[in-house]
C-alpha cells in the first residue's frame, strides 16, 4: 500500500506538469539527480546532494518515531514540531550558558536538555489527555504555536538573540556541536569540492538509534507490549490490568524525547544557532506523513524519511533544471498523504477482478484511523 | 395441490464461495408450508450464508431458489421482501427512542392525502395485525422501555406488517428469558395456525425439539440431514452436528468443597450509567467447588464479576481472599493475587484481535518474572513456548501461534484466553459467560476443563445466560435478581423455580443472603 501511495502521487503529479505544460520526465530527473545524486546532467556534485538528503533524512527520521510510537498506542501526535522547536530552544540555551564546557560534558547535556524539553512539551498534552481528558490532537496542535510563538519571543528581541535585529540566537559553544562526519576544514578537497560543505554529521547515527530504540522497545519490552495493547484494545488492556493512563503519559513522554532530540540534533549538527527559518520549519508535520507512510515500522520510517528528504533536496534541482517550481514536491508530499489517508489505493485493488481478497457483497471492517499503522490493516476475513 | 407447491421455500444446490471457505456446498433446503422449520448447525457451518441467500443479501455462485413453487432471481431484500420473506434479526434492528408503532411502521409509514403520517390509521393497522396473532403491544410506548421480550414482538409484528408469509427467526432466543421463550413459541404456533411459515435458526437443541416439525442439520457448508422431529433425539442432532459423538451432559463427580477462599460481603457497586448494579450482594466460595450464578442478563451479574476481577470498583462491602482484603485491588493485583478473570466480552474485552495468539497468551501477565526480566524485557522464547504449550493442552485449533487471534473462530478464540487464565494456576477461577457462541465442541471442551479446574482444587464462581450451563456444570447454584442474590439453590432445582426467582417470583431458600 504504501508504495501504491507514492505511485499515486507520482502519476498525478505526471499529469499536473503535462497539464501545465512541463516535462514530467525532466521534472522527475530532476529530482533524481538532486535528490539522490543519480543520472545529474547539468554538473551537480552527486555526493553533496547525498550528504543534503541525509541532513533533511535524519530529524525525519527521529520524529517519525515521535509520532509512529504515540500511533501505537492509538494516539494522534501531531505536535512532533512543537516538540522539535522545544528541543531546538533547549539546546541553546544550553549550549550558550555552558558554552565553556568541554564537549564530552556539554554534548550530552545539550541532547539530554532538549530530550527532557520536549518530553515536557509532549508530556503537557500526555497528562491532560489522561486527567482531564482533553483530546491530544487539539493539545498538541496548540503546543505547536506555543512553540513557535516562544521560539520568536526568544529570538526577536528577546533573551536568546545575538543583536539588535538578527533575528537569530547566539551560537553555540564548540563543545556542544557535533561533529560532522567529514572534516569541516575548507583545504581539504573531497569529492571535487571543499569538505566543509558537506553538512552531514553524526546526528545520522543518533537517528538510526532512535529508529532502533523504537523498534526495540515496541517490540521487545514489557512496556512496549503494553502500548500496542493499549492502541490495539483499550477495553482489553484495561482488563488485563494495563493502567491505560500511566501509559499514555509515558508514550507521550518518550515521544516527546524523540522529537527534542531531533530538535537538539539539527541546532548541534546542522544550525548551530536559533535562525528565523526555524519559524517556517515544518519537520514536525513532514514526520506524520513519514510514520504513515513508513506504516508505523522502524524500517518504514527509515525509507519513508529517506524519501522525503530526497523530495526536499531534490526540489531545488528540479526547479533550476527543469524549470519546474519546486512546490511540486509539496503537491507530492499531500497527494501521498492523501492518498494513505483515504486508503483508495487498497480500494482500487479491491475492485479489480484479480487479487480480490474479500467479497465486495460482504461488508469489510474497515480499520479505524490507526489501524492503519499496523499489520491489522489487512481487513478480516469475510465470515460465514 | 402439488408438491412443489406445498414448499413455501425450495432451495437447491446453492454454493457459495468466500475467500478460503466454501460457506455453502451444494446446499438443498425446503421447507413447507404452513411448518416450522429449524435450521440448526454449528457457528460456521453456513446457516447464515444460506439464510441470507434467501434473503436477497448474498448471491450464490449457483443453485435456483423457489419461492412457493415459483423459480426466483433475488437481487437484494427489497425483493425477497415483495415475495413475502421476512427476517427477525439476531441483534434488533430498532430505533430506541421511537415508539412501537412508529418502528413497526418505519419505510412504510401510512400516509394522509397531504403525505403526512397518519397516526390513527398506523394505529389501527397495528392493532389489527396485534389481534389477528395474538401479539399483545401497545404502539405508543418508546421502543426502549419494553422489555427485551416484546422488542423482539415488536419485530416481529414490523415483519408481518411487510406482508410476510414466511418468517425467518435468527437464534430468537438467545436473549430471552425461559418465560419469554415460552410466549415467543405460543406466538410462533399462532402465525403458524395463521397460515404463516416460519424458519428457525438456532443451536439450542432442545428448543428446537420443542418447537419444530423438520429439522435441517448443516456442517461445514453442507447439509448432512434431513430430520422429522417426532422421530429425533437431542443426541441425534447433536452427533450430526459435530460428527461425532458428543457429550451432551457434564459427566463429573460430586464436588469436595475445601476452604473458604473468597469470602464477599455485602458488596455494591455501581453500573456504567452510574445507577446502583449490586446492592449488597453476599456469599462464599469454597475451594473445589463450581458455584454458578444464574439469572436474566442485566441482573448485576456482569458487575459483579468486574468488581471481583477489579476492573469495576465498589462502593461498599468487602471482599476477602483468604484472608486478605482485596477489595481495592486493581485488575492487575487481582491477578497476581491468584484470581484468574474469564471476560464475557471475548472479542472486546478478552483478546487484543490484532495480537498473535503468542501475545494475547501473556495478556495481563506480560511483566511477570515468567514472561520478562525486571518487568522490562520480554522473554520471547518463554512466551513462545508457553503459548505452544497452550495450544497443544488446550487444543487451540491453529496453524500456528503467530495466528491473529481475529483469524480464528469463536470456539479457538475462547480456548486461547481459557487457557491462558487456567494456565496460571489461580486460586479463584471467574468465568463469566464460558462458552457465549462457541461450537459444541468447544463448549463440549470448556466444560471438562472447567470441571478438571475444580478438581484440581479451584474455586469456580460461573455465570452464564444458558440456564442449562448453570445447572449442569455448578455444585451451587446462587440466583441473581437486580442486584442481589435472591436465593441459593442445589444444581437439580426444577427449571421452573429458577425461572421464578430469576423473575423475582418464589420463595428464597434458607441460608440465601
Amino acid at each position: 500500500m504504501p508504495v501504491g501511495s507514492v505511485l499515486f502521487a507520482f502519476v498525478i503529479g505526471a499529469l499536473i506538469c503535462v497539464v501545465t505544460g512541463a516535462n514530467p520526465i525532466a521534472a522527475y530527473a530532476g529530482l533524481v539527480c538532486g535528490g539522490l545524486g543519480i543520472g545529474c546532467t547539468q554538473g551537480e556534485n552527486p555526493a553533496l546532494q547525498i550528504s543534503n538528503t541525509i541532513v533533511f533524512f535524519i530529524p525525519l527520521v527521529t520524529t517519525g518515531v515521535a509520532v509512529a510510537l504515540p500511533f501505537r498506542a492509538g494516539l494522534f501526535n501531531i505536535g512532533a514540531e512543537g516538540q522539535l522547536l522545544a528541543g531546538s530552544v533547549a539546546c541553546c540555551a544550553i549550549g550558550i550558558k555552558f558554552a565553556d564546557l568541554p564537549a564530552p560534558i556539554l554534548l550530552p547535556m545539550v541532547l539530554v536538555g532538549g530530550m527532557a524539553a520536549g518530553a515536557i512539551w509532549a508530556g503537557i498534552a500526555g497528562v491532560l489527555k489522561a486527567t482531564v481528558g482533553a483530546h491530544e490532537v487539539v493539545t498538541t496542535i496548540m503546543l505547536n504555536y506555543v512553540a513557535q510563538w516562544l521560539v520568536r519571543f526568544l529570538i526577536v528581541g528577546g533573551p536568546l538573540e545575538l543583536a539588535p535585529g538578527t533575528s537569530k540566537s547566539h551560537p553555540i559553544g564548540a563543545g556542544a556541536q557535533l561533529p560532522t562526519l567529514l572534516p569541516a576544514d575548507n583545504s581539504v578537497i573531497i569529492f571535487g569540492l571543499p569538505a566543509s560543505v558537506f553538512r552531514v554529521h553524526s546526528g545520522l547515527f543518533i537517528a538510526l538509534v532512535a529508529a532502533a530504540v523504537f523498534a526495540f522497545l515496541l517490540w521487545r519490552t514489557a512496556f512496549g507490549y503494553e502500548i500496542r495493547a493499549v492502541g490495539q484494545s483499550q477495553k482489553a488492556a484495561r482488563y488485563a490490568g494495563v493502567s491505560v493512563r500511566r501509559t499514555i503519559v509515558l508514550t507521550m513522554l518518550i515521544a516527546g524525547a524523540f522529537s527534542g532530540l531531533a530538535g537538539a540534533v539539527q541546532i548541534a549538527g546542522v544550525d548551530h544557532n536559533l535562525t528565523d527559518k526555524f519559524f517556517n520549519d515544518t519537520t514536525g508535520f513532514d514526520a506524520i506523513a513519514v510514520a504513515l507512510l513508513g506504516l508505523g515500522s522502524a524500517v518504514g520510517i527509515v525509507l519513508a524519511a529517506l524519501l522525503f528528504g530526497a523530495l526536499h533536496t531534490g526540489g531545488a534541482i528540479m526547479q533550476s533544471d527543469a524549470g519546474i517550481s519546486s512546490n511540486l514536491v509539496l503537491v507530492l508530499q499531500a497527494l501521498i498523504l492523501f492518498s494513505i489517508a483515504a486508503n483508495f489505493v487498497g480500494a482500487i485493488r479491491r475492485g479489480l477482478p484479480f487479487g480480490r481478497r474479500a467479497s465486495p457483497e460482504l461488508p469489510t471492517e474497515l480499520p479505524p484511523a490507526a489501524g492503519l499503522m499496523t499489520e491489522a490493516a489487512v481487513p478480516p476475513p469475510g465470515k460465514t | 395441490m402439488t408438491d412443489a407447491e406445498r414448499l413455501a421455500v425450495d432451495m437447491r444446490g446453492i454454493v457459495k464461495q468466500f475467500p478460503g471457505v466454501l460457506a455453502n456446498n451444494h446446499v438443498d433446503f425446503s421447507v413447507r408450508t404452513g411448518e416450522i422449520h429449524a435450521l440448526v448447525g454449528e457457528n460456521g457451518a453456513g446457516k447464515s450464508t444460506l439464510m441470507n441467500v434467501l434473503y436477497g443479501l448474498i448471491h450464490p455462485d449457483a443453485g435456483e431458489i423457489l419461492i412457493h413453487g415459483k423459480p426466483t432471481h433475488l437481487t437484494g431484500p427489497r425483493d425477497a421482501i415483495a415475495l413475502g420473506i421476512g427476517m427477525v434479526h439476531q441483534h434488533f434492528m430498532l430505533i430506541p427512542v421511537f415508539s412501537v408503532g412508529e418502528n413497526i411502521m418505519l419505510g412504510r409509514e401510512p400516509v394522509d392525502g397531504m403525505r403526512l403520517y397518519n397516526r390513527a390509521r398506523a394505529r389501527k393497522l397495528i392493532n389489527d395485525l396485534t389481534k389477528k396473532y395474538g401479539l399483545a403491544l401497545d404502539p405508543d410506548t418508546r421502543m426502549a422501555d419494553l422489555p427485551v421480550g416484546l422488542q423482539q414482538r415488536a419485530e416481529i409484528v414490523k415483519v408481518l406488517y411487510r406482508g410476510a408469509e414466511i418468517l425467518i427467526l435468527d437464534e430468537p432466543t438467545g436473549v430471552l428469558t425461559p418465560q419469554e421463550t415460552k410466549e415467543l413459541f405460543v406466538v410462533l404456533r399462532d402465525l403458524v395456525k395463521g397460515g404463516k411459515t416460519i424458519i428457525f435458526i438456532s443451536h439450542k437443541l432442545k428448543e428446537v425439539l420443542e418447537i419444530s416439525d423438520r429439522i435441517t442439520v448443516m456442517r461445514r457448508g453442507k447439509v448432512v440431514g434431513h430430520l422429522t422431529t417426532r422421530e429425533t433425539s437431542e443426541e441425534e442432532i447433536a452427533t450430526m452436528m459435530v460428527g461425532r459423538e458428543v457429550l451432551l451432559r457434564v459427566d463429573k463427580k460430586p464436588a469436595r468443597p475445601g476452604a473458604v477462599v473468597m469470602r464477599v460481603e455485602n458488596v455494591t457497586a455501581s453500573s456504567d450509567r452510574g445507577v446502583p448494579a449490586l446492592k449488597g450482594v453476599s456469599f462464599e466460595l469454597r475451594q473445589g467447588e463450581i458455584l454458578g450464578i444464574a439469572g436474566v442478563e442485566g441482573n448485576g451479574q456482569s458487575e459483579l464479576m468486574e468488581v471481583l476481577a477489579g476492573t469495576r470498583k465498589t462502593t461498599g462491602g468487602h471482599v476477602l481472599l483468604g484472608d486478605r482484603d482485596i477489595t481495592t485491588y486493581d485488575a492487575r493485583t487481582e491477578r497476581d493475587a491468584g484470581v484468574a478473570f474469564i471476560p464475557e466480552d471475548r472479542r472486546g474485552t478478552g483478546l487484543v484481535l490484532s495480537f498473535s495468539i503468542a501475545e494475547n497468551s501473556i495478556l495481563g501477565r506480560e511483566r511477570s518474572s515468567r514472561f520478562s526480566w525486571n518487568q522490562l524485557l520480554l522473554k520471547l522464547v518463554a512466551i513462545r513456548e508457553w503459548a505452544r504449550r497452550l495450544v497443544k493442552e488446550f487444543d487451540v485449533r491453529t496453524p500456528s501461534i503467530d495466528v491473529a487471534a481475529r483469524n480464528l473462530s469463536g470456539g479457538n478464540q475462547q480456548k486461547v484466553i481459557v487457557a491462558r487464565e487456567m494456565g496460571s494456576k489461580p486460586k479463584v477461577l471467574l468465568a463469566a459467560q464460558p462458552t457465549r457462541g462457541v461450537d459444541i465442541g468447544a463448549i463440549e471442551f470448556i466444560h471438562r476443563r472447567i470441571v478438571q479446574e475444580r478438581d484440581e482444587g479451584t474455586a469456580v464462581l460461573l455465570v452464564s445466560a444458558e440456564l442449562d450451563e448453570v445447572r449442569s456444570l455448578s455444585d451451587r447454584i446462587a440466583v441473581m435478581y437486580e442486584g442481589r442474590i435472591v436465593s441459593i439453590e442445589s444444581p437439580d432445582t426444577p427449571e421452573e423455580r429458577l425461572g421464578l426467582l430469576m423473575t423475582g417470583g418464589g420463595k428464597a431458600r434458607e441460608g440465601a443472603a
